[in-house]
């Protein structure tokens, strides 16, 4: 019952956000929205009995990119707000012009497409699993991180170093 | 369904609290407490003189690379803590000097990083300009 | 092995008993009820503490000043966070004209879920912990980052030069001083072997040899890096740079009055309960009671419960304490204090206590120092 509910909260959080991310005008506003969506994708994970990689959404996403993308918002600064993001489709180069929504609209049709067809070869297996103990699935992590995949581990410390000094690349000030 | 999933209850309620003392509070004090607006009550407060021009302008850059910083340190511990918490158990079957030399490797590398970072100056809050540009007259 | 409050109570039982003739939809409704009368408790406990919290610290600042401090409401001025509250909540609601009206609307709400989702994790004794997660600490620190996100809109959405600095610098501190923190708890996960909050109390003792603060070098050093790191997570000083009402008027909440205002203190002095009370965990042997009194009947939990608050009450009186002894920071300091040196140090520290967990199987420092003692003192013989 508990889980139903969990689910119906959840689903509508990720409906609702993913809704008002693309349809407020305000950038601000959008962070905030999707912030909403990624709580309620960590609900899902919560649903589905994978707890750690909830938290580890909340983590990450919630408490992490949503502020990043918030400062990355202020970076913009001037003109985006004394407009008060005013702007329609039409102010954005590249936007509102016919072709972008012929693609736009091949592509929906497309992604809908390939889902319903994923969805309908999984007729069983979608539903949360009703079984008994949620597993500790941190241990179930930990053991598969330091023995059969040992080396997407490592790697990927080495995908975060080159996020490291990317990052600290791109501030750098322009010399000269 | 299960009985599994019930211990999330008390985190979906303690949030359900939390938003109800909020509304609840706003809502009762609606009818207790006065509502006289005036103009010049309604304009942001500041330090007391009339407020010029808008909040919203830009901001410094190195908010954001601190932002990013962080987002790399929090991937690293959410990689690090599966592993930090099976390290135990596999080291009381023997297997720990294996889990220590991965996590020595891990750590390796993202300290390399840090210490690329604090090297070139990236690291220090108040930055860079004034520091390229005393390089540069030394030079 | 997730364990709960209803959990506990079952093993009475008239409480499993009762339990055995319900239906399963029934038996989740009692579940329901029964989280939502202890919830209720909880958050109702540390409220009042986060009134008291404001009274403590208005109290102790100015017994260091020499100063009497509130005297007038109730004996010794201990009702003086109540009066306040009516006082707030009979004051005028003024919101900026220019603010952003939805985002001013929902920045206290990121503040006060945020603090009080993290009371479910929090083992006040034994069995009297609302769920025991097997991601507790790290649900902890999910949750907790809500609260950074709410200070930033406190301090955008006012429109106003101050609170949006204040929020800026509380956001940046707050992401900032995350990582040796973190690193800092990484280093206890990595002794226990376990992520639950109340497996980590269990397993330290009631004595002090017995804490995870005195069980190697690192931790030692980790426990004053955690210490400092939360004192900058909760904007206290020396670190209280996103409301630092000499150059920001009051920070972030310039803008706010009356209620909403009394939203961001009450979640500001929770949250300092609730990493008192996490460090206490951690490193201070948590709910342990020596030798254990009273066992897993009432009066133990009730034991347990006492010494839960007793120690995390010690820290909120060194959080006050330290407030009114020490200046602020800059901000370059502040930011060369978090990268340059906590950071580094909370990074050796999980390596320091990895190599002491392979090369002494993590037994504590004073169980070796014995061990030898005894092994020279059987040599002699």
């Amino acid at each position: 019952m508990f889980l139903k509910f969990l689910f119906i909260c959840s689903s509508l959080a990720v409906l609702f956000g993913s809704l008002m991310v693309a349809c407020t005008k305000d950038i601000m506003h959008s962070c905030i929205y999707l912030f909403f969506c990624l709580l309620g994708v960590a609900g899902l994970y919560l649903t589905l009995n994978a707890d750690f990689v909830a938290a580890t959404q909340l983590v990450v996403y919630a408490g992490g990119i949503v502020i990043l993308m918030v400062f990355a918002t202020m970076l913009t600064g001037g003109s985006a707000f004394q407009a008060h993001n005013k702007f329609g489709f039409k102010k954005i180069p590249m936007m509102g012009s016919r072709e972008t929504y012929i693609i736009g609209f091949i592509s929906a049709f497309l992604f809908i497409a390939i889902t319903f067809k994923l969805l309908l070869n999984l007729k069983e297996g979608l539903t949360p699993l009703s079984g008994q103990m949620p597993f500790e699935t941190v241990r179930i992590i930990g053991h598969k991180l330091v023995t059969d995949h040992v080396l997407p581990f490592e790697i990927s410390s080495v995908l975060l170093l080159g996020a490291l000094v990317g990052a600290a690349m791109i501030a750098r000030p322009r010399r000269g | 369904m299960s009985q599994n999933f019930d211990v999330y209850i008390p985190v979906v309620l303690l949030m359900g609290f939390a938003i109800i003392i909020i509304i609840g509070a706003l809502i009762v004090g609606r009818f207790i407490r006065p509502h006289h607006p005036t103009e010049l009550k309604q304009t942001a407060y500041e330090c007391g003189e009339l407020p010029v021009g808008s909040a919203w302008s830009f901001f410094n850059v190195r908010f954001y690379v601190v932002g990013l910083i962080f987002i790399i340190f929090d991937v690293e511990s959410a990689l690090m803590f599966p592993v930090v918490t099976v390290f135990k158990e596999l080291n009381s079957i023997g297997k720990g000097g294996i889990v220590l030399v991965e996590i020595l490797i891990f750590l390796a590398v993202l300290v390399s990083g840090v210490a690329y970072c604090w090297r070139k100056g990236d690291l220090d809050w108040v930055k860079s300009f004034q520091n390229t540009v005393g390089n540069k007259i030394k030079k | 092995m997730n364990e709960t409050i209803v959990t506990y109570l079952k093993q009475f039982e008239f409480v499993s008993r009762g339990y055995a003739g319900l239906s399963p939809h029934m038996a989740t409704l009692v579940s329901v009820i029964i989280f939502g009368i202890f919830a209720f408790v909880i958050v109702n406990v540390c409220a009042i503490i986060g009134g008291l919290g404001t009274y403590a610290e208005r109290k102790i600042s100015a017994d260091m000043q020499m100063r009497i401090g509130p005297n007038r409401v109730g004996p010794y001025g201990i009702l003086q966070f109540l009066a306040d509250g009516v006082k707030m909540i009979m004051k005028e609601d003024t919101v900026p004209r220019d603010c952003d009206r939805f985002l001013f609307f929902i920045a206290p709400f990121f503040c006060l879920v945020g603090v009080f989702a993290t009371l479910a994790v929090l083992p006040f004794s034994n069995g009297f912990i609302l769920t025991d997660l097997n991601i507790g600490v790290f649900y902890l620190l999910g949750v907790a980052s809500m609260v950074g996100m709410g200070v930033f809109l406190g301090g955008y959405s006012s429109n106003s030069k101050w609170s949006m600095l204040g929020g800026m610098r509380g956001a940046s501190q707050i992401i900032s001083y995350e990582i040796p923190v973190t690193i800092s708890i990484l280093s206890i996960v990595l002794l226990t072997g376990s992520l639950s909050l109340r497996d980590m109390a269990n397993a330290q003792t009631g004595f002090p040899t017995g804490w995870y603060i005195f069980h190697n070098p690192f931790t030692f050093i980790g426990f004053f890096i955690f210490f400092i790191g939360i004192l900058a997570e909760t904007n206290r000083a020396p670190f209280d740079l996103p409301e630092a009402e000499s150059e920001l008027v009051s920070g972030y909440n310039t803008e706010y009055s009356g209620m909403r205002f009394a939203f961001f203190a009450l979640a500001e002095y929770v949250e300092v309960f609730v990493v008192c009370s996490l460090a206490s965990v951690l490193f201070l042997g948590g709910f342990k009671v020596p030798f254990d009194i009273g066992g897993n009947t009432i009066i133990g939990q009730l034991l347990q419960v006492g010494t839960f608050f007793g120690k995390a009450f010690l820290l909120y009186y060194v959080v006050i304490w330290v407030r009114w002894t020490l200046p602020r920071l800059r901000v370059d300091q502040l930011m060369t204090v978090c990268w340059k040196y906590l950071t580094p140090i909370a990074l050796f520290n999980l390596v320091g206590c990895a190599f002491w967990m392979y090369f002494f199987d993590g037994k504590s420092i004073l169980t070796l120092l014995l061990q030898t003692g005894a092994a020279a003192a059987g040599g002699h013989h």
